[in-house]
């Protein structure tokens, strides 16, 4: 399998803190990666860069693509859906709308954007409930089922989901995870996965980062870092 | 005491050095200028109290000209009508504009920034046709000629002394604004430094989180306005003795837009922001007026249309770079300066001691 | 009652005026977050061209709309050049950018086109028309006409279509439509010209204002019915309180924006803003 998304030592910061000393990591095609590691490691950072939010040395290359220079809103465009911390809803609009915003760069015609809402609707079925009301509306978890479904629209080769736990009770994070999972086999869609909950997370991916004051401290398959006691002691915490 | 001079931050001998040189250069220039300069520390003043409101407490007012209004009103009223000394009637103009400035901060409570912003501004355009209206309190719109500014014998004989010419009312008009702008500035510096200060910005930041630290909301919202209020009153006030004749022309809305545009580009949230922007929202378009009409590239026949228009572009372009260069404003500026000097100083200094310098900037 | 009825109907006129231009302001919040301090010199310097070309001899109906494209563009030129450099500033520095901003329109308009105050021609007859027993001049029903059918067109523009989503997207949450692949500065830059374009349609300033508050600044609809109060309401008040005469008109058009402010902050038909803490 090869890589869809590389990041080679890189390295950024806010003004002149910096934040990141130098990442490496790799998301396989159709693969889910967590990236673990304590409050102010540097993952929210890590996926900020990515989608240029901030600027960085160092290489990032997408589907072999070097992500240099490159606008957020293309970077998007070539296939990488980002859910940011706080989710990034749009509290102004109606649910609807905010589905609407993330096909609205699709160019695979109108039958084709219906059928991904019909199946959105099918995993969060209550968004179709509440299509009408204004996404101020919701409750936190039904933002992040919207968050999630808007990217799911988006058709991305990529995912970038930042703390979809966060605030949420255990059966919702639950379902979600399921929901994310599924939504990965189907479409062979590569998710990167920050989490501050790491059993959650080393469950479902198949490799893990562990990031520590911004570096990558211990890298491996999940499973591995699971059954392994001093990193889940030392890292982990739990 | 002197051990506490001697560690007195940096910041601390600049203000003395611009308290000397406010103090001291009306004596160095004409009687005129010191009446420009008067009327600069009076806006100097309103902005300041604008700067309580919208750069500590975090609401907006496009409308302080109207307490402004009021102020000199109430002055100008008490001086005319009921005979009083002028210079008794600031403080009372001043107290009464900021009980004003409380009610309305009131009904302000209920508003988010941007409707605030809106309801201030037809406050502001709609105090010239209201103080129109009790004529025989305000003389209409043919408004109220003061009493000649009389500068007492004690002043003149200080003024002689030290200068050895005789003081002009102009001088006179400025040093009492000068007090007044001492005063109310190390007023200014104390609130934000002290209890009410910290809670107003808390609730500038956040206002659910002040909330839940136990802040009194309304209570230090509406003491802002106040508080805000008083300062525009006494400016008001102190505008009356400068230029001796009040009417409601004197308070455009453009005063109101003036002082906010001298608050931001000062600097919102300092305490030197309000003395530069007051000089500058006073000079610039008075610069910009001047400095048209001296070009002698403008070719003759335009000349005429473009001593009309200039001013108002000069002003326009020179507000909106201002605004680009430094968004927040001068004093931010300067402050941006000054750090990165000191910044590039440590470099040396760590170069120098054979310290590795910090991670490379990568942003 | 005659008189009465009359009142209301040119009330009704000169608010219809005063609703386009609300919705004007209202629309430009919606599609930029901001209030525009310039909206009204850059409606005046459209008005200018418009003029001019009308005095060249162009038809009415051909100057319409080259002036409204002309605003487009120089509305989408001014966000460019100015807007964009300070697009990251705090928020009361682009209110002072748009004031400077003022100025300098002004001043330019001043310099191309002279201070002398001109009537503008209008296609429309100034001869009355009785409607209901009161009389309206064919001007005022024109201009009510036109600026209804271009504010129907930017509102579904806005509210129907892909870009008008992703304008308001834009204007309200830039960091997160970015992550959605919406254009934002782009779609800013296309608010200015649409909100200066409109603009164009109309004039006078504070009533417009007076109007966007009552109705609720985000609610296209409230601006139309809060124009049409605000209209109606100051005319009855010059006509029937002496008190009020001519030029304390202003003042009720006040105090009708601070009774509803208070009783409802976000106004007639604004939604209330809900805090989760």
């Amino acid at each position: 399998m090869s890589a869809l998304l590389e990041l080679e030592d890189v390295r950024c910061g806010y003004g002149p803190t910096s934040v990141l000393h130098g990442v490496s990591l790799a998301v396989p095609e159709g693969g889910i990666v967590s990236l673990l590691g304590a409050n102010g490691a540097g993952k929210t950072t890590t996926l900020r860069a990515i989608t240029g939010g901030l600027r960085w040395l160092g290489e990032i290359r997408f589907a072999g693509r070097s992500l240099r220079r490159m606008h957020t809103e293309d970077i998007v465009g070539v296939g990488i859906a980002h859910v940011p911390e706080g989710r990034g809803i749009l509290t102004e609009l109606t649910v609807d709308e905010n589905l609407k915003l993330g096909a609205h760069r699709r160019k695979d015609g109108a039958t084709a954007v219906r059928k991904d809402y019909d199946r959105v609707f099918e995993y969060f079925p209550v968004l179709r409930e509440r299509r009408n009301l204004s996404a101020s509306t919701l409750s936190g978890g039904e933002q992040q089922m919207l968050a999630i479904a808007r990217a799911m629209l988006m058709q991305p080769r990529l995912m970038l989901l930042d703390e979809p736990s966060l605030g949420l009770a255990p059966l919702v994070v639950r379902s979600i995870f399921e929901i994310i999972r599924t939504f990965n086999q189907a479409d062979h869609v590569a998710v990167l996965l920050v989490e501050q909950n790491a059993r959650l997370a080393l469950e479902m991916s198949t490799d893990a980062y562990v990031l520590e004051v911004g570096r990558v401290a211990v890298k491996g398959a999940s499973a591995e870092l699971k059954g392994n006691e001093s990193v889940r002691r030392s890292y982990l915490g739990y | 005491m002197l051990q506490r001079i001697r560690t007195a931050p940096p910041r601390y001998w600049l203000v003395v050095v611009v308290v000397l040189f406010f103090a001291g250069f009306p004596t160095v220039i004409s009687s005129f200028q010191a009446g420009q300069w008067a009327l600069a520390l009076i806006l100097a003043i309103a902005i300041m109290g604008l700067n309580i409101l919208v750069g500590y407490s975090g609401q907006l007012s496009l409308g302080h000209g109207a307490f402004m209004a009021f102020g000199a009103y109430a002055s100008a009223i008490l001086a005319h009508r009921y005979k009083m000394d002028y210079l008794v009637t600031i403080p009372i103009a001043g107290l009464l504009t900021g009980m004003v400035g409380f009610l309305f901060g009131v009904p302000a409570l209920r508003l988010s920034a941007l409707y605030l912003a809106l309801a201030t501004f037809a406050l502001a355009v709609v105090m010239p046709s209201l103080i129109k209206r009790p004529v025989g309190l305000t003389g209409g719109v043919q408004g109220i000629s003061l009493p000649p500014v009389v500068v007492p014998q004690l002043a003149k004989d200080g003024f002689t002394m030290l200068t050895g010419s005789a003081m002009t009312s102009d001088q006179w008009v400025y040093y009492v604004t000068f007090a007044y702008a001492l005063v109310l500035f190390w007023l200014a510096w104390n609130l934000v430094r002290h209890r009410a200060g910290r809670a107003m910005r808390a609730i500038r930041d956040g206002e659910v989180a002040a909330a839940a630290s136990g802040i009194n909301i309304s209570g230090y919202k509406t003491l802002a306005f106040g508080i805000s209020a008083l300062y525009a009153g006494i400016a008001g006030s102190l505008l009356g003795l400068a230029t001796g004749y009040i009417s409601p022309d004197t308070f455009p809305v453009s005063l109101s837009i003036q002082l906010l545009v001298g608050a931001v580009v000062g600097g919102l949230a300092s305490i030197p922001g309000p003395l530069l922007g007051g000089i500058f929202a006073y000079f610039l378009p008075i610069e910009s007026n001047q400095w048209v009409p001296t070009q002698t590239w403008i070719p003759s026949q335009i000349v005429a249309t473009v001593v009309k228009a200039g001013p108002a572009v000069t002003y326009g372009v020179v507000l909106i770079l201002l605004m680009i260069f430094a968004p927040n404003g001068i004093v931010g500026l300067a402050t941006a300066g000054y750090n990165r000097l000191r910044r590039r100083l440590r470099g040396a200094a760590d170069r120098e001691s054979g310290h590795m310098p910090p991670d490379p900037q990568t942003v | 009652m005659q008189e009465f009825l009359q009142q209301i109907v040119s009330g009704i006129a000169s608010g219809g005026i005063f609703a386009s231009l609300a919705l004007a302001l209202v629309l430009i919040y919606n599609a930029m977050g901001l209030v525009n301090f310039a909206q009204g010199e850059m409606a005046m310097l459209a008005t200018f061209i418009a003029f001019t070309l009308v005095d060249h001899g162009v038809s009415y109906w051909i100057a319409f709309p080259v002036t409204l494209v002309v605003a487009f563009a120089g509305g989408i030129l001014v966000q460019r050049i100015v807007i964009r450099p300070v697009e990251r500033a705090p928020i009361l520095t682009l209110v002072i950018v748009t004031l400077g901003l003022a100025t300098l329109v002004n001043g330019v308009a001043g310099f191309i086109f002279g201070y002398v105050p001109r009537s503008f021609p209008s296609p429309f007859s100034a001869q009355t028309v009785n409607l209901l027993g009161a009389f309206v001049s064919y001007r005022d029903l024109g201009v009510i006409g036109v600026s209804t059918v271009v504010l129907l067109l930017i509102y579904l523009l806005l509210q129907r279509t892909t870009i008008g989503l992703t304008m308001r997207a834009a204007a309200h949450h830039p960091e997160a439509s970015r992550l959605l692949g919406v254009h934002v500065s782009w779609m800013l830059a296309l608010g200015w010209g649409l909100a200066s374009a409109v603009g164009a349609v109309s004039g006078i300033m504070v009533y417009a204002f007076a109007a966007a508050v009552l109705g609720g600044i985000e609610s296209p609809l409230g601006a139309v019915v809060g124009g049409l109060i605000v209209g109606v309401t100051v005319n009855l008040a010059g006509a029937y309180i002496p008190f009020v005469g001519g030029d304390l008109q202003l003042a009720v058009a006040l105090a009708i924006i601070i009774a509803v402010l208070v009783i409802k902050p976000n106004g007639l038909f604004g939604r209330p803003s809900v805090r989760r803490v």
